[in-house]
C-alpha cells in the first residue's frame, strides 16, 4: 500500500508494536473491557508532519523541504538512483490567479532536493480542466522554470498508460489506468497548493493525485472519478499508487470558492511529510477544518495514515500556533467540516 | 522554406502520429494528420493514416483512443471528419464510406448522463450531448467534436446535431468564451480558456445565436491571442475565428511564431497537423461548410 513510510507503523498509545507489547496485549485479552481500547489504539497508524512558517518563494525553500523530509523519516540513501516523479497542481492555470497552482519555485526546490540525493527527477501533471497542457505550463510559469532548471516534463494526460488494480476498493472501480511515468516511479512527490475545495472542504496532497489520472482515458474533467465518488476515488487512487511523499505549497494559499475561483490567502507555510494523510490532516487543522469530518480523510484514516492529532508527531512549527481559518462557501455539506477551526481560534 | 510548407514536410515525415514527438500513434492526431495531409495533396501518407483508423474501428463503429485502448470512443468523430474529407477527392474508397456509416450509428447513439436537481450548476444539465466517457455527463469538447462529425457527414439537421448546438450555446459562458463545459458553479462564473472556445466556435460555424454568447466568445478569442498563446490553443482559436469570418490580421505572424516554437520544442504530429489545418484558413477541411453556405 502506498503512503506508508517506514515509521508509519501501527502503535499502541504512542508506542510501536513489538513482540513484547503484542504478548502483553494478548495476555490482557482475558479482560475484554481492558483490551478493546488497546486493540483500537493498536490499529491506529502513526506518522510525522513537518510545518515551516515564514517561507517565501524567493527564500531557502530547498533547505526547508530537505529538512522537512528528513525530520519526518525520509532516508535520502533510499532514493539514490531511483525515479522520482514530482506532481504539482496545475489544474487550470491562469496568470491572474497564482493562488490556484503550485508555485514553480517549490517544484524546482523539491527537484533539487531529490537530485542532490542522486535521484532521477521528472515533473509530471495531467491538468484536469484543460487539454492544452503546454498552455497550463506557460500560464503557470512552470515552463520557464523547468527550462531554467533542465527538468523534463511528462504530460500525464497523454502518456502511454497501464492498468493497476484498485488498492482501495472504496469505489466500484476495479482498477486505474495510470501513465507510464507513474507506474514506473519509485517515489511520487505530491506538490499541491493549500486550498479550499467547494465539494470536499479542502484539498492538499491526497486530492492532488487526481492529476495523475490520464484525461485521454477519463476525460476533462475526469468525470469517471466523480461518478464513482470523489472521496472514494481520492482514497482509491492513493491506495493504488507507488510510495509517495507530500510537500504542500502553503506560502500563497487559496480560500473562498476553491479550488479554482478562490481568493489569495498568504500563509507563508510549507508542510512536508512522508505520509500524505498525516500531512493533509495537519494542513486541514491549520486551515480551520476538522480533518476527522472530511470524507476522504475518514477513508484514509488508519488505512493510509493517521488523522488523529495524537498520532501525528509534529515536527518544525506546532500547527496550533498557526491556525488561521480559511473562509469558504457557506454550503450545507461543508458546515460540519468547520468545527475545529472555530474551537481552536 | 515557408512555415506552412515546412510544417507539411515535417508532418509527412513523421514516424509516428501522436500527441508528442515520438509518441505512438493515437486516433485523434492520426485523424487530424490525415486531414492536413489530404489538404496538402500528400495522399499516399494520408491514406496510410486513414487505413490505420479503419483498422482501429470497433465492431460497434467507434474508435478508441489508440491501438491499445478500444475505449473510450470519443475520437470517433475525428475519424469521421477525416474519412469524409477523403471521400471528396481522388482517394475516395467505399471502405471509408462504410466506416463513416458505422461510426455515425455509434455517434448518434451515445448520450451524456443528465443530472436532475443539480442546482449548483449554471448550465442546462438535462441536455444530453456527448460525454468523454460513456456513462458520464456531457461536456463541451466531445459535443463539439461530434457536432463536427454530424455536419461534415451531411447531418446538419439531424436532431442530435440540433441538440449539440443547443448544448454548446448553453455552455458558452455568459461573459463569453468556454472552458471544458461548466459555466457557473455555486453562483460564480468560471473562467474561459482559448482552446475549448475555439473548438466550440468552430463547431458552431453558421449557427445563429440570439443569446449573443457567440459574439462575446469571438471577442474573447480575438482579445486572448498573443505571442504566449501555445500551439494547440492558437490553432483552435484561429479555426474558430476563421469559421466565423473573424480571422485576425496577425494570424500569419502568430502561426509563424508558433511553428518555430513547435519545431524547436515538440514537433509532434498532433501540433503540426493543427498548424497546417489552421494555416489553411477558409480552406481548412475542419471548417464545416454546408450549413454556413446555406446561411
Amino acid at each position: 500500500m502506498s503512503q506508508v513510510p517506514s515509521d508509519a507503523t501501527p502503535a499502541t498509545g504512542g508506542q510501536r508494536i513489538n513482540r513484547r507489547n503484542l504478548l502483553v496485549a494478548t495476555g490482557v485479552a482475558a479482560t475484554a473491557a481492558v483490551t478493546l481500547p488497546l486493540v483500537g489504539r493498536a490499529l491506529r497508524m502513526r506518522a510525522a508532519a513537518f510545518v515551516a512558517r515564514n517561507q517565501r518563494y524567493d527564500g531557502p525553500i530547498e533547505e526547508t523541504i530537505r529538512d522537512g523530509l528528513i525530520a519526518t523519516g525520509f532516508d535520502p540513501a533510499t532514493i539514490h538512483g531511483k525515479r522520482v516523479l514530482l506532481k504539482p497542481n496545475l489544474v487550470e492555470p491562469t496568470r491572474s490567479c497564482p493562488q490556484m497552482t503550485t508555485h514553480p519555485a517549490v517544484v524546482v526546490a523539491a527537484a533539487e532536493v531529490f537530485r542532490r540525493w542522486g535521484a532521477q527527477v521528472i515533473v509530471g501533471e495531467g491538468p484536469g480542466h484543460m487539454r492544452d497542457t503546454e498552455m497550463a505550463l506557460v500560464e503557470s510559469g512552470m515552463e520557464d522554470a523547468l527550462d531554467r532548471s533542465g527538468l523534463a516534463f511528462a504530460d500525464l494526460n497523454y502518456s502511454q498508460i497501464g492498468w493497476t488494480p484498485n488498492g482501495g476498493r472504496a469505489s466500484a472501480l476495479k482498477g486505474f489506468y495510470f501513465p507510464q511515468q507513474v507506474v514506473e516511479a519509485d517515489l511520487i512527490v505530491s506538490l499541491p497548493k493549500m486550498k479550499t475545495h467547494h465539494w470536499v472542504g479542502y484539498t492538499a496532497s491526497l486530492k492532488n493525485l487526481y492529476g495523475v489520472i490520464p484525461g485521454i482515458k477519463y476525460g476533462w474533467p475526469k468525470n469517471v472519478l466523480h461518478y464513482n465518488g470523489i472521496p472514494q476515488t481520492i482514497y482509491d487512487i492513493n491506495a493504488s499508487l507507488p510510495k509517495s511523499v507530500a510537500i504542500v505549497d502553503g506560502i500563497l494559499a487559496m480560500e473562498g470558492d476553491g479550488p479554482i475561483m478562490g481568493s489569495p490567502k498568504p500563509m507563508g507555510l510549507l508542510v512536508v511529510g512522508t505520509n500524505l494523510t498525516a500531512v493533509d490532516a495537519t494542513v486541514g487543522r491549520i486551515m480551520g477544518f476538522d480533518p476527522a469530518e472530511v470524507e476522504y480523510l475518514k477513508l484514509a484514516r488508519n488505512r493510509l495514515g493517521p488523522v488523529d492529532e495524537d498520532c501525528i508527531e509534529q515536527r518544525g512549527e506546532r500547527w496550533q500556533g498557526l491556525v488561521n481559518p480559511f473562509q469558504g462557501l457557506d454550503l450545507p455539506h461543508l458546515r460540519p467540516l468547520r468545527a475545529i477551526g472555530e474551537r481552536v481560534t | 522554406m515557408e512555415p506552412a510548407s515546412e510544417v507539411i514536410a515535417r508532418l509527412a515525415a513523421c514516424q509516428t502520429f501522436g500527441y508528442h514527438a515520438d509518441a505512438p500513434n493515437a486516433s485523434e492526431p492520426v485523424a487530424l494528420s490525415a486531414l492536413a495531409l489530404l489538404e496538402a495533396d500528400q495522399q499516399p501518407r494520408a491514406v496510410e493514416l486513414l487505413d490505420w483508423l479503419l483498422a482501429r474501428q470497433n465492431s460497434d463503429g467507434s474508435l478508441g483512443i489508440d491501438a491499445d485502448n478500444a475505449t473510450p470512443g470519443w475520437p470517433t468523430g475525428w475519424a469521421v471528419v477525416a474519412w469524409h474529407a477523403a471521400q471528396q477527392g481522388p482517394v475516395a474508397d467505399v471502405r471509408y464510406a462504410q466506416a463513416i456509416e458505422r461510426a455515425m450509428t455509434w455517434v448518434e447513439s451515445i448520450q451524456g448522463q443528465i443530472l436532475e436537481h443539480a442546482t449548483e450548476l449554471g448550465h442546462d444539465t438535462l441536455i444530453r450531448g456527448w460525454p468523454w466517457v460513456d456513462g458520464t455527463h456531457a461536456w463541451a469538447e466531445p459535443t463539439a467534436m461530434n457536432l463536427l462529425a454530424l455536419k461534415h457527414s451531411g447531418r446538419d439537421e439531424h436532431p442530435r446535431a440540433r441538440e449539440a448546438v443547443r448544448l454548446l450555446h448553453d455552455r458558452l459562458l455568459p461573459s463569453g468564451g468556454a472552458n471544458y463545459g461548466n459555466t457557473v458553479v455555486f453562483g460564480q462564473e468560471l473562467r474561459a480558456h482559448v482552446q475549448p472556445t475555439g473548438l466550440c466556435l468552430l463547431a458552431l460555424a453558421g449557427e445563429a445565436d440570439p443569446s449573443g454568447r457567440t459574439q462575446k466568445s469571438l471577442a474573447f478569442l480575438s482579445a486572448a491571442l498573443n505571442e504566449r498563446t501555445t500551439t494547440e490553443s492558437l490553432c483552435y482559436a484561429l479555426l474558430g475565428l476563421t469559421a466565423h469570418h473573424r480571422t485576425p490580421v496577425e494570424a500569419t505572424a502568430l502561426l509563424a511564431a508558433s511553428t518555430e516554437r513547435t519545431l524547436k520544442r515538440d514537433p509532434a504530429a498532433y501540433k503540426l497537423a493543427l498548424l497546417a489545418l489552421a494555416a489553411a484558413g477558409r480552406k481548412s477541411p475542419l471548417i464545416p461548410q454546408s450549413r454556413e453556405a446555406a446561411a
